[in-house]
């Protein structure tokens, strides 16, 4: 489909280096996480798990051509696989984008936490209360 | 088609979205990190991101200009490079961010 020239030829080194880019950014998410709490934590080794499964695994798939690449229009030869693999791609690579966002935006203070979700310490014994 | 794959292909649009807002989210947050954390990763997560941005929004519109016409009107040359930019963006955009990350993460170390 498309011709071979010879400034693309970053072709053959492109999917090695998305499955490095999603293994190391899901590496420091996590050392980052250690030092954080709450839903700054969870969105963020979130979006970063689901950004390495799209880069590490999904991408270097395709490019490989293990998984047949969906093209509206064009004739599959297996239609139900490609679309599946397909809808898998589209939301993992925008959901992990949105959520690990949504996760930074945390951390760095962009976005605040809503009221709603953040839940008090709950304190079932109050400690001048007599329990017997 | 099952319904949800349908809304999920036929629609992706919509998560397509979801994706570009994902990625602004993402810079705007890296510039915020810059200015009040004075951190320097965030202005390569914040490059990193502008760059994928830019590249996935041309991605997202090119279909609908990119023709026969607009071919011939920019040149050969210059076509090539329209080609090839998308992919350079992308490659240089993640890069950006997760070298940024990195840079964010080891900042955040030697701090506390």
């Amino acid at each position: 489909m498309i011709p071979n020239i010879p400034l693309a030829s970053i072709d053959a080194a492109r999917p090695v280096f998305m499955i490095v880019m999603g293994v190391f950014l899901m590496v420091v998410v996590w050392r980052m996480a250690k030092e954080m709490e709450g839903w700054t934590a969870r969105l963020m080794v979130g979006g970063a798990f689901l950004l390495c499964i799209g880069y590490a695994i999904l991408m270097p798939m395709y490019e490989a051509g293990k998984i047949e690449r969906y093209v509206p229009g064009a004739p599959l030869h297996d239609a139900q696989t490609a679309v599946a693999w397909h809808a898998v791609k589209l939301v993992v690579m925008n959901a992990g984008w949105l959520v690990f966002g949504l996760g930074l935006g945390l951390h760095s203070g962009l976005v605040r936490m809503p009221a709603s979700l953040k839940f008090p310490k709950t304190q079932t014994v109050s400690p001048n209360e007599s329990v017997a | 088609m099952n319904l949800l794959l349908e809304v999920i292909i036929l629609n992706g649009f919509l998560l397509d979205t979801l994706g570009v807002i994902g990625l602004g989210l993402l810079a705007m947050a890296a510039a915020r990190l810059v200015r009040d954390k004075k951190s320097w990763g965030g202005s390569m997560m914040a490059c990193g991101a502008v760059a994928l941005l830019a590249a996935r929004v041309y991605v997202l519109l090119a279909p609908h200009f990119v023709d026969r016409d607009f071919a011939d009107a920019v040149g050969p040359y210059a076509f090539e490079l329209l080609r090839i930019m998308p992919i350079t963006l992308l490659t240089f955009g993640l890069a950006g961010i997760v070298w940024g990350l990195w840079g964010h993460e080891k900042w955040m170390k030697e701090r506390y």
